[in-house]
Formats: C-alpha cells, structure tokens, sequence
C-alpha cells in the first residue's frame, strides 16, 4: 500500500468542458477519495430577476446554458405560467415539447462526442458532432438560432413551425436516425469502448435512491425518475412515455440510457408532430404575480430534472427566482463513484454524469 | 399523473426531524433555497415523493441564527447549505463537506442579501399599490354603510313641511348595483321626468302672471308666445329634415 497523495483535478483540464475542481485522494493508482468543488464561474444570474421584470428574464434564463437553453426558457415560463394561472395553447405545449426534445437529441450526441473524445475514439467524437449539426439546423430553420433561440414566452411560443417545416424535420430525422444507429452501434458492441466503460464507475441502485441522484445518471442505476412521466404541458399527450432504464449501473449503461434516449425523443417529436392541433401558439398575459405568491416546478433536461421556483412581490419584477439543476444534485453520486476507481477512469466518470457547471452555478 | 406541489411550514428546531422523517419515509431530497426578505431570511427544503413536490418553509431566518445541517440524512444536500453559507450568509452548522465560505469565488460576501435599489423601488411601488387598494376598498365600504344608513333613515324636514315621497334616492340605492346599460336608461328617463315638472311649474307661474296683467296685455303677451312657439317649431322641423 502506497502512501495517500492529493491530485488536484481540473478546473482547467483537457476532459472538462467546464471548470470542475476534484481534489483526488489516491493510494498508488487507485482513488480513495474525491471531494469536488465548483465556484469559479458563479454569475449571479437569479440576482437580475430584481432587475428585469417577468417577460424580459426568458432572455436571462436561457443564457444559463448553452446546451439547456431551450429547457431553461420552458421551465421557467412555465413556473411563471402557473404563478400568474395562465393557461397556453395546446398547440403551444406541442411546440414546445418538440423544441425541447432536439435540444435533447441535441444535448445528449454532443456529450457522446465528448465522451468518445474522452476515451481516444476521435473519429466517433467528429462523426457525433457531425450529425449534431443536422439538428442545429433544424433549430436556425424554426427559430433563427442555432444556440440560444429566444422562441418561448409567458403565455406560450412567439414563433410558429408550418406543415411544409414539419415534414422537412420528419424527413431530417429519419435521416439521423438511420446514421445515429451506426453511431450507437460503436458505443454499444465497440470492443474498444467497452474495455473503458463496463464495470466503470458502478453506482448501486440503492446507493442512487439515497443519494437522490437525477437524468440518466440515475436510470443507469434503475432508478425510476424522469419528470416526463409527470405529463406538464405537452408531455401530458403522449400515448405512452415509458423511461430509458438500466440495472447495471456503470459508465457502460449512461452511455447506453443516453444512447436510446435520442432514439426516444425522435419517436416523441415524430409523434408530437402528427397530433399537433390547430390554434393559436400565444396569449396575452397581463398583470403581475401577486406579492406572496409562490410556485414550484420540475422540468425534465437533458441531464436530468431540473427545479424551478418563483415567488412574486406584487410588481414585475419577481422577488425570487430559482432554478436548481440537476449537476447539482448529481455531485454527491459522482463522488461516490469515483471512490475506489482507478485514476485513469477518472474523466470517464466525471463525465458520465454531463455535468454542467455554468447551470449549477448560475 | 401530474405534478402536485405544496408548500408546509417547516421551524429551524423542527429541521433534523423532518429530514430525518422525510428519509425513513422514501422521499428523496430535491434541494435547499433562500429567499432574502425584510424579516429575515426564508429557507425552503424541498423534498419528492412519486408527484408530490413538497416545499418546507422556514420563515424569517435571523443572522445570528444556527441552522443545522441535514447531510447526515441527505448528503447531497452539502452543495446547496454550502451554497446558501456563501450567497445569503447563512449559519450552517454540521455540513458533511463543509468549505467554509470558500464554495464560491465571489467578488463582495453575502451577495444575495444586497437589496438592490430596483429591488427597494419594486418592494416600495408593491407597498403602495396594496395600500391604496385597501385604502379604496375601505372608502367603498364606508360609502356602501353610509348609503344604506341613508336609506333606512330618511333625511328629517322642516316642521309642517308635508313629507312628499320622490322616489328618486330610492331610485339612485337600486342603480347602485344594477347593469351599466340599465342605470343610464334609468337616469335619462328620471331627468326627462324632472324637465317635464320644471316645465310644468314654469307654465303655471307663467299663467298666474298673465291672469294679474291688464287683459289687452296679455292677449298681446300670449300672442307674441305662440308666435314664438311656432317659430321654434318651425326650426326644429327644418333642423329634422
């Protein structure tokens, strides 16, 4: 037994794409002990809801996330939908949920291309963010952005998607499909790939439940959580939403719960697009939230579930606005997976969780 | 299945218990937020259970106050009381992982407790408002009490004065609450009402006069009147055409 040494890991690290500190507690190869830390890139951005009334945070709130966006200007339109008791357009809800599903096709091969980057698969990192970009276009075409869209209001969505769109998007996606199951099938039955997640990084389905571990973190470790399943807005239409879940719980299973999750919101988006109704995609909401008032809401992300919270003071301004994202509430699973691994996996562990420090830290 | 969402008081004594009850129970920890008040600080602890978000609410946390920790039962909660330690200034005691102020690289302590001037203008503008509504529902109030006194106590005339009953305030009770379109029908039929008796009274003044006067006068008087009440009509036919 070697004597116990301290590696500093990260913030700045080839593997992280965003600053996470690991301090590393190693005997000979093996870590003992991590303990993270975040905190380098807090911006305060709950703060400016005192500054910004209502309508103009939208513009705030998804600029907590790149990858997120679209789910962080939904979760907290809705909250505010439900402070103020406003109710918005079916078509509105379809829309959203077919936005907010790319954003996690979108979000989930982009972070494959990390992990296949992650573990030396360079060519499987390019041809996933390749085929990611197929979908950004969908997102210029529909919105005119390719990163941070400005699509959702209070009270619904500010851009329609016509017929002619809709199919060109089905036609897209069909057309992902079939190369994404070349994609999967490298990550999947890839010897090579394999040897670097399987047995990696096991986290127990009882140790998940105790540690309240969200997103696909925790349905690799078959637990049963995807705020989907609780039916807000559009999701409530589907004709059967079942999670993505797998009992093996380690590296091998998050890239396998990601990997059909991609399929799954196809199938979603195809399916939203052929019920969508009819109507309107907005409605005029005036007045403010009442002072007192309060209301909490949970939105699923691509990394996980994500909380919102609102509270009024009677003005525009809210008094407090609140988004706890789930990288936040994985921290404490991803140190325990990383206790008793070897040091060489410790970028494969790190970044199965997706963690996303710029909205854990806002 | 739809999200249920409640909020329970929670008191800081009651903290351990709870999470300790929450974590025998199955629920699973969702996270910990403060709210910067003027009473304090408001802690929120929000815990899941299958659709059921329930957010506990400590209200008005002081400065000096100790609140303990729950990562003895929830371990995961050590990024959100070290958060709430940094932001709001919280005394956390007992955190699992505890960085000591350090979770956060910030420019100036505490930052979240700083009330902005848009924040003290909001919350002032809030005041305002609220007060000038109850200030306006009290004045409604006291109209509506005085209105009804009114009515049940009519005004009391001089001695031998015959009381005559107008129906007129009556009237003006009932139209308090009656439809817009019907008040205004109400009233120009109430004021047409009121011309045709000032009209009246005018005519029979008129003719006191005239039965006083010299009769040639008056015949002249009476003339020079219906001449002129053909001219009007006259006008007035012309102005209808």
């Amino acid at each position: 037994m070697g004597k116990a040494t301290v590696i500093p890991f990260g913030p700045q690290h080839p593997v992280l794409p965003e600053p996470l500190h690991l301090d590393l507690v190693v005997e000979d190869e093996t870590v003992i002990e991590a303990v993270p830390q975040i905190g380098f890139i807090h911006r305060g951005l709950e703060k400016l809801v005192e500054t910004r009334d209502y309508n103009q945070f939208i513009y705030v709130a998804e600029r907590i996330c790149g990858i997120c966006a679209f789910g962080h200007s939904m979760g907290y339109a809705e909250t505010v939908e439900r402070l103020m008791g406003v109710e918005i357009p079916e078509r509105a809800e379809y829309l959203r949920v077919i936005w907010h599903e790319l954003s996690r096709v979108h979000s989930h091969v982009l972070w494959m291309g990390l992990a296949a980057d992650a573990f030396g698969y360079e060519s499987l990192f390019m041809h996933c963010w390749r085929l990611r970009e197929r979908v950004l276009d969908i997102f210029e075409k529909t919105t005119g952005g390719r990163v941070i869209f400005s699509v959702v209001k209070v009270g619904g969505v500010v851009r329609d998607i016509d017929d002619a769109m809709f199919a060109e998007i089905k036609r897209v996606l069909e057309g992902i499909k079939d190369d994404y199951r070349q994609l999967c099938n490298a990550f999947l039955k890839d010897s090579s790939v394999k040897n670097r997640t399987v047995g990696v990084g096991y986290i127990s389905h009882e140790d998940a439940l105790a540690m309240s571990m969200v997103g696909p973190f925790a349905r690799a470790s078959n637990v049963n959580n995807d705020a989907r399943c609780l039916g807000n807005g559009g999701y409530g239409k589907l004709a059967d939403f079942q999670p993505v879940m797998d009992a093996q719980g380690d590296c091998y299973a998050r890239v396998k719960v990601r990997a059909l999750e991609v399929l799954q919101s196809i199938d979603i988006i195809e399916e939203m697009i052929a019920k969508i109704p009819a109507g309107d995609i907005a409605v005029d909401v005036k007045g403010a939230p009442a002072a007192g008032a309060e209301e909490a809401n949970v939105v699923e992300q691509p990394r996980g579930e994500c909380y919102y919270y609102a509270r009024g003071n009677g003005s525009k301004y809210l008094e407090r606005m609140r988004m706890r994202t789930p990288t936040s509430q994985n921290l404490a699973g991803m140190a325990t997976a990383l206790a008793g691994c070897d040091l060489a996996d410790v970028n494969m562990i790190v970044l199965t969780i997706d963690p996303c420090i710029s909205c854990t830290e806002r | 299945m739809t999200l249920e969402t409640t909020f329970v008081p929670l008191t800081v004594e009651g903290l351990p218990a709870l999470a300790a009850a929450k974590k025998a129970d199955g629920w699973r920890f969702v996270q910990i937020l403060a709210v910067n008040t003027e009473e304090g600080i408001d802690l929120i602890y929000s815990f899941m259970k299958g659709n059921l978000l329930e957010n506990c609410e400590i209200k008005a946390v002081q400065k000096d106050a100790v609140v303990p920790s729950i990562t003895d039962q929830f371990l995961e909660a050590f990024v959100f009381e070290n958060e709430t330690h940094d932001l709001f200034g919280v005394n956390i005691q007992g955190i699992a992982i505890d960085f000591g102020g350090n979770f956060y690289a910030l420019a100036q302590k505490e930052p979240m407790t700083i009330i902005s001037p848009e924040q003290k203008a909001a919350r002032e503008k809030a005041r305002k408002v609220a007060e000038a509504k109850a200030a306006k529902e009290k004045a409604t109030k006291a109209a509506a009490a005085n209105a009804a006194y009114e009515a049940g106590h009519p005004t009391p005339k001089e001695p031998g004065e015959p009381i005559v009953p107008t129906g007129d305030d009556d009237a003006e009770l009932k139209l308090a609450g009656a439809d817009p379109e019907k008040v205004a029908r109400a009233r120009a039929a109430i004021a047409a009402k009121a011309k045709k008796a000032a009209e009246a009274e005018k005519d029979a003044a008129l003719k006191e006069k005239l039965a006083g006067m010299d009769p040639e006068k008056a015949a002249k008087v009476r003339a020079a009147m219906e001449a002129k009440a053909a001219r009007e009509a006259a006008a007035a036919q012309k102005e209808g055409e």
